[in-house]
């Protein structure tokens, strides 16, 4: 394979929460590099702290140590594209309102931003959809909101915090085709977190999975399969074993 | 929600600048005279009084103590009465389709008139003694305690009342063993506001009809031009107000642990 | 019993009880030397003072003119009620410095304030407006607050992580996420208006349903009474409605149906 750019490099990435009697250490010495245009999926089991990593990177949340290092500087706030497990669309605003708001708040004039963001709008291929409201919309309408919100960002870099955990079973076989239509035609660097191995290997150029206690590093894997992928492929299963093994259970 | 977090210390220092500033910033205003005397006294005249008030019982006629207990046990008869008779009654329409049917129109009739609108014709009916007053603050008390009774048995998780008739729960055991408790943060919600209705509308009774009691006392501070009496009633209302919903809250806590958020 | 014939004897119910209340109202008001007016009575002199005047004005224009009074106030506490409570949502050294003195002042009836005011500002129309501001005020404030307080942080990081500044933050994310919670302060803080409005012309006043009560309570007068204890829970009735059908304008989100 190609020696690819490294796009976003964590170096030995610890958090730790003060509570009140104890400190709790939540990721410890998280080290991975994104490369530049991947699909880079990050695996864990649920409750290991994923969604803080994600946070961390999107400087949502500060980390206790270790050093994030982007190729292109280090984004300001409203320079990265996040998409929420839980939509976190603005229930006030229709469509074509949320979707333009990352424009909107740089400052970018009417006429650009709405094409901007029609340009998104049809990419997820909720064309027609402008006006509605939020809750007028299914679930997997709602995500495509929220990626096309991403992506409006014009950021060269996507986070992903379980996107389509929030979906039932036959959306989310759906997204996951959808994302990566939309990811081909409009490339970026994607980070992608999910708790579910099928996901993942459908998905993933490079999987990462994390588990103990504290989360770190276990294992990396990359799916030596061609797209698109199939769920009953022999080489998929056997990799899905492969990486079930070694997945910590939630309980 | 916010991305500023303050410590401990600093909150309760900033709490006290904020009371310091609000109580010397009005201790100088009437000292000075920018505030005109006649209508407001500096809080160290309302803690005098107030001190007076606990052994005098001039110039309004009664001792403050007196004048709390008159008002405390008129609005805790009402109250009582109407948390009595309000709560099952509720609980009951709630549950009961025919009584929801039945009494609904004679709720809806009366539930829009404010309580302090009954203080003529009750006055006319009953005259000006106890039994009237004690009638006003329960219609008062009684509407919110229904009200909340029956949006808290209403608002019972039919899962679980589909739970209990998978174990051949009767409607009398579904409503005893699932419905009542599951209603209890609503119940206590409607106690809470009924408590708040009680107390303010005893004031009001009392200050248009009555020989005694806190409402009584801040309409003589009127009469007699005293500021400083006014404001020791009101601050005595305010408090007593505050600590019976802080009584009542304990109570909660006893009871129904369980609180559903506000 | 089946179903529907169960559903039709519901319905009668209803009808039933109001039938009951008339037929108890005319068996006490037609008692030997009784003061309470019968339904027919009250019907005559609801229209008796539609157009004849007392204290020179008819039933209308003293309903305009407490409305009157509760609006003016209602206008000036929406503005600083609001204001308030978005400020002592939105920083934590606000809610800190000012809010002890709010949980101080914040207990006392409004209705309990009545004798400082007039002392304050008369028997003029200035007293009742600032009654009814502060019966106002209070549960706008509590209720922008507790919005404020209650905005799910989800949006607060969506807001950020989307370029939003500070003020940006505020105006664009906070605030519209808080427009349900005011609403409903407002809504409160109406009936609540509307009781203090009362409160207060029954105290002090020349004209408004306040002081029609009370003026039909020193004359004796049980039909003008009740006529003005009705008038006054239709308009209270009204001004919900009202209020509701703007909610539904105004919030259209937390209404429409998913497809």
């Amino acid at each position: 394979m190609a020696v690819q750019k490294s796009k976003i490099n964590l170096t030995n990435v610890s958090k730790a929460f003060a509570t009140k009697d104890k400190t709790v250490q939540v990721l410890k010495g998280i080290s991975l590099d994104v490369c530049e245009n991947e699909f880079l999926v990050i695996l864990g089991p649920g409750q290991c702290g994923k969604t803080v990593l994600l946070n961390i990177i999107a400087d949502l949340e500060s980390m206790t140590s270790g050093e994030i290092q982007f190729a292109s500087g280090k984004p300001k706030m409203g320079q990265l594209g996040v998409v929420f497990q839980r939509y976190a669309l603005f229930p006030w605003k229709s469509v074509m309102g949320n979707v333009e708001m990352n424009p909107k708040l740089k400052g970018v004039d009417k006429r650009t931003r709405r094409e901007l963001a029609q340009k998104y709008i049809d990419l997820v291929g909720l064309a027609g959809y402008e006006n509605a409201l939020p809750q007028q919309l299914s679930g997997g309408m709602k995500q495509r909101v929220g990626i096309a919100r991403a992506y409006a960002s014009e950021s060269d870099i996507l986070l992903m915090d379980e996107p389509f955990g929030a979906l039932d079973a036959q959306t989310r076989y759906q997204m996951q085709a959808e994302i990566l239509n939309i990811w081909e035609r409009k490339k970026r660097t994607v980070l992608f977190v999910t708790n579910n191995i099928e996901e993942a290997i459908f998905l993933g150029d490079r999987i990462i999975l994390l588990g103990g206690t504290p989360t770190s590093v276990k294992k990396e894997y990359v799916p030596d399969l061609p797209r698109p992928r199939s769920y009953t492929d022999a080489g998929f299963y056997a990799l899905r074993s492969e990486i079930a093994a070694n997945t910590d259970l939630a309980l | 929600m916010n991305i500023v977090k303050l410590g401990k210390k600093k909150i309760m220092f900033l709490h006290i600048v904020g009371l310091v500033v609000f109580f010397g910033a009005w201790e100088l205003a009437v000292r000075t005279g920018l505030l005109p005397h006649q209508v407001l006294a500096a809080p160290s005249e309302v803690l005098n009084t107030f001190i007076l008030k606990l052994t005098e019982t001039k110039p309004d006629g009664d001792t403050i103590i007196n004048h709390f207990f008159i008002s405390f046990r008129l609005a805790l008869s009402g109250f009582v009465v109407a948390v009595g008779v309000g709560i099952p009654l509720g609980l009951f329409m709630g549950y009961y389709k025919a009584l929801d049917m039945y009494m609904t129109p004679i709720f809806e009739i009366v539930r829009p008139i404010p309580p302090i609108a009954w203080i003529p014709i009750v006055i006319l009916i009953l005259g000006i003694g106890m039994g009237a007053k004690v009638f006003i603050i329960f219609v008062a008390a009684f509407v919110p305690c229904v009200i909340n009774s029956y949006l808290g048995i209403k608002l019972t998780n039919q899962t679980l009342i589909n739970v209990s008739k998978t174990f051949g729960a009767s409607d009398w055991q579904i409503f005893r063993t699932v419905c009542i408790p599951s209603s209890l943060p609503m119940v206590f919600a409607g106690v809470r506001t009924s408590l708040g209705a009680s107390w303010g509308t005893l004031v009001a009774a009392e200050m248009l009809a009555s020989t005694g009691g806190l409402g009584y006392m801040i309409q003589m501070g009127r009469t007699l031009i005293r500021p400083d009496i006014i404001i020791v009633g009101m601050l005595t209302i305010g408090f007593t107000g505050a600590l019976m919903a802080k009584g009542l809250s304990l109570m909660e806590d006893k009871i129904a642990p369980w609180r559903s958020k506000q | 019993m089946k179903q529907s014939t169960k559903n039709r004897l519901y319905l009668l119910l209803p009808i039933l009880s109001v039938l009951t209340l008339l037929a108890v109202f005319t068996l006490l008001s037609s008692q030997e030397g009784t003061l309470i007016p019968t339904p027919i009575e009250i019907w005559k002199r609801f229209w008796d003072m539609m157009t004849i005047q007392i204290s020179k004005a008819t039933l209308p224009v003293h309903v305009w003119v407490s409305l009157k009074r509760v609006l003016t106030a209602f206008v000036a506490a929406i503005l600083l009620g609001v204001s308030l409570g978005v400020f002592l949502g939105w920083s934590p050294t606000f809610n800190a410095l000012v809010s002890p003195v709010f949980e101080i002042l914040r207990p006392i009836p409004p209705i309990a304030w009545i004798p400082l005011v007039i002392l304050w500002f008369g028997i003029g129309e200035m007293s009742k407006i600032f009654i009814v501001f502060i019966g106002s005020f209070v549960p706008i404030v509590i209720n922008t607050h507790s919005g404020m307080n209650s905005i799910d942080p989800l949006l607060i990081n969506a807001g950020l992580v989307l370029g939003a500044n500070r003020s940006q933050l505020l105006v664009d994310v906070a605030l519209p996420a808080t427009v349900p919670a005011i609403l409903a302060g407002i809504k409160t803080a109406l009936s609540g208006g509307w009781m203090c409005v009362l409160a207060a012309e029954m105290i002090v006043a020349k004209q408004g349903v306040g002081f029609l009560i009370v003026r039909g309570q020193e004359m004796g007068d049980m039909s003008q009474i009740v006529v003005c204890m009705l008038v006054i829970g239709i308009v209270n009735v009204l001004m919900s409605t009202c209020l509701t059908k703007l909610e539904g304008v105004l919030c259209p989100w937390q209404f429409k149906k998913a497809k």
